[in-house]
């Protein structure tokens, strides 16, 4: 067994993992398979994300209604996958989560900058 | 839900696959990367399970199985928790019990809220009585003019010898209004009650009885309907049976008769006998029924300022009627075992700690498998509850026979004792208090596992820091501890103290050695005054000639028995008093020998005797109040007053002796001025002789049948009641602060045990942890002195801060126990130091045994260690 619980896996503060999942999903629905390598692509694979961290995180997102989810059939190969997309809740609860981000980043620049000048 | 994360989870293997196939790699390399990029499907599953309601419930199941497995490996932490949790839950629950029975639940009537005792209230200079018994006139005119009420019954209680076809008893009962049992809403389980016309002047002779009278005495038979009971010696028709439990006004009351006031007595405002229960109409406030009310009582002291000059009226709800005196008795005695209950749970706190120690490994070990804090906080607290669920238990046991002894042990006159039981909702209070009793003493202890570091706890090296925080836990709650046993220990002390002084009040006569028992002459048989003397002469000489009895003597009320009768007087030569000035006297019947019996003495002037008769001039035996407050001079003997006004038609009556003041109705009143009237001059009052005291050098009890056979002798038709030694009498007039003390008592030297244990706890854990501290000072040449300063220091340092911080609540809260003292200030500094010193040398033995221990310390063994 690993020694550690799933959020410290994921290298990611819990809310940063729910954000890149609602930032991915705004492009239309995704399984959870595919939100993995987008987050892994678009992040020119820094963000190595643990396959397993991910299924928890979106089930728990679902039940706070920000995503809906629905089976449906996979476009390339013949099997069905549980594809995610954002409720309107989740679209708002992005917005928020991206201006607090936004906000966090800049005083971390700040304080880094100031460092650097020290 | 798990079978849709499975079909999630193999479409996501099966893409990452088919991703790495892609790649080039085969369908086994593919399928092991897709493996290992996903990682442990069990730890997903079991994250994903944890966000459901039902997972908790499970892993609450799973807790609650682990902590009994673990309360069966340590019995003896667990036999110990539980045992002091079910002390203080069973305590608590015992007293919430009676709160419950006697405060808590309504009147068995239906909407007993509405009902209402209707009092006057007499505030004249020399008698102040919030309460005085309505004159009949007065009660005529509330009840014909209010405009709050829907009715208003009165009522006087009574006392009947129940004769024929069985042996003769006495039974409590009462005269009533026909409309009483209308107003309070209670019908009878066989027959009616009375109808108006029964209850007119000259009342018809017609009985309605009590349940248990019917039950015991009479079979429950049906047929008792239209049967005729001797009462008195009057044929009594019964017309009905009340229900079950039925008791009104007073708690013994089992035999009921219209009262029939005649038109004279419903115009007299002067003679106050009854009591007056009344329903308020709908909506009607008491504030506004005071209102009416005490504006007719104005009207009524315009035009009749004689006899209604400052009567005004009181009105008391009857469920504050009922309960309102025992109230603040009853919640102060709740909340000294709230505070014990607090003491255990800081107790139980002190035991999780230390077993906390032994169990940091352990839960270093589940941390370090990945078990989340929120989930070990959990496992704390479910254990926590199960012991509060065990303690809970045993405590409603304990419970269970505390009420049983609280009822035995509770005074007569607490309010609705048989109502007190062990049901529903003191069973819930008891589980509740349990559960929140564990859950508090629980939370220290979880909270501070959760405050120290994984790796600290798994290295011993570093233990140190561990121990140190888990000690100040341990020293915060034993601070807490004492300052609790402070507040109960200075309530039972400022109790105790009260009744100390209580206990010595000079009550006036001496009750030891002798036997009193009451025999009550009916009227119907004893008419003249000749034929009561006859008898009360008869019994004292026949009394007298028992072998062992010194004296024999009767009263018309033995004192502290909280009844007896007072009359507004005049002195000769002064002149008629003002409207509202009147003195006033309490005064008795006495038979010849009863100063004497009574070892009452003589101050002045000689006893009443059997040849002071009514042919003679009345003579009287004043009290030594009396004597000083009407003839300040000293020269009482001789001296003349009389009953009512100087021009009333009341024969004047001599001093002819005076005797030391007596505590007529209770302990705690002073004597007021008194005086005693010659059994064969009872045409003064009308009053005849009912309680008998008896001197004897030998056993009273051993006395009992002689006396029997004496009365029955002169008249085998007579009960005798009451048989009980005058020390009895004494004792009983305190029963309630007896009860009272035993109560906070025990739950005081609980609170002193509870003290001890938990300095002793912390002490000893102390130098357990310290010992490698210890014996390095013993190496390096410390004296044993020094080390039993050094612990014994440190369990005096906590009581100390404990004791401030206690003393300071205490002086802010005992003042609320003030209306239970007597003749002590609820902050007696004796109470306070006494207190302090008991606690400080009780904390001082406690931490001497790890004191010593500390001082046997080997350093060789030590610091190997």
């Amino acid at each position: 067994m690993p020694p550690h619980t799933h959020r410290e896996r994921t290298g990611l503060l819990q809310g940063t993992l729910d954000m890149l999942i609602l930032r991915t999903l705004i492009l239309g629905p995704a399984h959870g398979h595919e939100i993995a390598k987008h987050i892994q692509r678009t992040s020119d694979e820094v963000l190595r994300l643990e396959h397993g961290s991910l299924y928890p995180a979106l089930h728990r997102l679902e039940k706070k209604g920000w995503l809906a989810s629905k089976w449906d059939a996979h476009r390339e190969h013949n099997r069905e996958c549980k594809y995610y997309r954002l409720t309107p809740a989740g679209r708002k609860q992005l917005i928020a989560a991206e201006s607090k981000w936004q906000r966090l980043q800049q005083a971390i620049a700040r304080v880094m900058a100031a460092a650097v000048r020290a | 839900m798990t079978d849709d994360l499975d079909r999630e989870l193999r479409a996501h293997l099966e893409n990452e696959a088919d991703e790495q196939r892609e790649r080039g790699l085969t369908a086994d390399e593919a399928q092991y990367a897709a493996r290992r990029a996903l990682g442990s499907e069990t730890i997903i599953r079991e994250d994903v399970r944890a966000l459901s309601a039902w997972a908790v419930l499970d892993d609450v199941a799973q807790d609650l199985r682990y902590g009994l497995r673990l309360l069966k490996k340590h019995p003896a932490f667990a036999i110990v928790a539980a045992l002091t949790l079910a002390l203080g839950v069973g305590a608590t629950t015992a007293i919430f019990s009676v709160v419950n029975a006697v405060l808590l639940r309504p009147l068995p009537y239906a909407e007993a809220d509405r009902l209402a005792m209707v009092w006057e209230n007499v505030n004249l200079p020399q008698y102040k009585n919030a309460q005085n018994t309505p004159a009949p006139g007065n009660f005529r005119d509330w009840r014909d003019e209010n405009s709050t009420f829907t009715d208003l019954a009165a009522m006087r209680g009574t006392a009947f010898s129940l004769t024929g076809n069985s042996d003769p008893i006495r039974v409590d009962g009462a005269m009533v209004s026909a409309s009483l049992f209308r107003l309070l809403q209670v019908e009878p389980v066989l027959g009616r009650t009375f109808t108006a016309d029964e209850d007119r002047a000259a009342p018809s002779r017609v009985v309605l009885i009590g349940h248990s009278l019917w039950t015991d005495r009479f079979g429950s038979s049906p047929s008792i309907i239209g049967q005729t009971l001797q009462l008195n010696d009057e044929p009594y028709s019964v017309v009905g049976v009340m229900p079950r439990g039925f008791r009104f006004p007073d708690a013994e009351d089992l035999l009921w008769v219209p009262l029939g006031l005649t038109p004279q007595q419903l115009a007299n405002h002067g003679s106050h006998f009854l009591r007056v229960l009344g329903r308020l109409k709908p909506g009607v406030t008491l504030a506004q029924a005071q209102v009416d009310l005490d504006a007719i009582a104005a009207r009524l002291t315009a035009q009749y300022p004689d006899s209604n000059t400052s009567v005004g009226v009181t009105i008391l709800s009857l469920p504050e009627q009922t309960v309102g005196d025992v109230r603040r008795p009853l919640l102060v005695i709740l909340g000294i075992v709230g505070l014990l209950l607090l003491m255990v749970c800081a107790n139980i706190g002190n035991l999780l700690l230390a077993r906390a120690s032994a169990r940091g490994r352990e839960f270093a070990v589940r941390a370090a498998l990945g078990a989340s804090r929120r989930r070990m906080l959990r496992q704390l607290l479910a254990e926590s509850i199960l012991l509060a669920t065990l303690g809970g238990a045993l405590g409603l046991a304990l419970a269970w026979w505390g009420v049983s002894a609280l009822r035995w042990l509770a005074p007569t006159d607490l309010p609705r004792v048989t109502d007190i039981a062990v049901n529903g909702s003191v069973a819930a209070f008891n589980f509740t208090i349990a559960i929140l009793a564990g859950v508090v003493s629980g939370i220290i202890p979880a909270l501070q596992s959760q405050a120290r570091d994984l790796h600290d706890s798994l290295k011993d090296e570093t233990r140190a820091s561990a121990t140190r925080a888990r000690l100040r836990a341990r020293n915060l709650l034993v601070i807490v501890e004492t300052a609790l046993g402070v507040v109960v220990l200075v309530g039972a002390g400022l109790l105790l103290r009260s009744f100390v002084r209580l206990s010595n009040v000079p009550v006036g006569f001496k009750s030891e050695g002798v036997l009193t028992f009451r025999v009550a002459l009916p009227a119907a048989r004893y008419r003249t005054d000749v034929q009561r003397t006859a008898f009360y002469q008869q019994v004292s000489e026949r009394l007298q000639a028992l072998p062992g009895v010194s004296s024999a003597a009767a009263i018309s009320f033995l004192p502290l028995s909280m009844s007896g009768r007072t009359t507004g007087v005049s002195v000769e030569g002064e002149p008629p008093p003002a409207p509202g000035q009147a003195r006033f006297v309490d005064f008795r019947t006495v038979s010849p020998g009863y100063f004497a019996t009574m070892s009452i003495p003589m101050l002045a002037g000689r006893d009443v005797a059997w040849s002071d008769t009514n042919a003679t001039p009345s003579s009287i035996v004043i009290s030594e109040t009396t004597a000083r407050s009407f003839w300040p001079n000293g020269d009482a003997i001789g001296k003349r007053i009389k009953s009512g006004g100087p021009q009333d038609n009341t024969p004047w009556l001599t001093v002819v002796g005076v005797v030391g003041n007596v505590r007529q109705l209770d302990l705690v009143r002073l004597p007021r001025p008194a005086m005693y009237i010659p059994a064969a001059q009872d045409r003064a009052t009308g009053d005849t002789l009912r309680d008998w005291v008896v001197r004897t050098s030998a056993d009273s009890s051993a006395l009992v049948p002689a006396v029997r056979s004496v009365i029955w002798s002169v008249d085998s038709t007579l009960p005798i009641t009451r048989v009980q030694t005058l020390d009895q009498v004494k004792s009983a007039s305190t029963a309630s602060q007896q009860f009272n003390l035993l109560l906070v008592g025990l739950f005081a030297v609980l609170a002193l045990v509870l003290a001890a244990v938990g300095v002793y706890g912390v002490t000893a854990y102390s130098v357990s942890q310290r010992t490698r501290e210890l014996g390095i000072r013993v190496a390096l040449g410390a004296r044993p002195g020094a080390l039993l300063k050094l612990v014994l220091a440190h369990g005096a340092r906590l009581t100390l801060i404990g004791l401030a911080i206690g003393t300071m609540a205490a002086l802010a809260l005992t003042q609320v126990m003030s209306t239970l003292l007597f003749g002590v200030g609820a902050r007696d500094p004796m109470t306070f130091v006494g207190v302090a010193l008991l606690l400080l040398a009780v904390s001082l033995g406690a931490s001497f045994v790890p004191a010593h221990r500390a001082t046997r310390v080997d350093p060789v063994v030590a610091l190997r260690a």
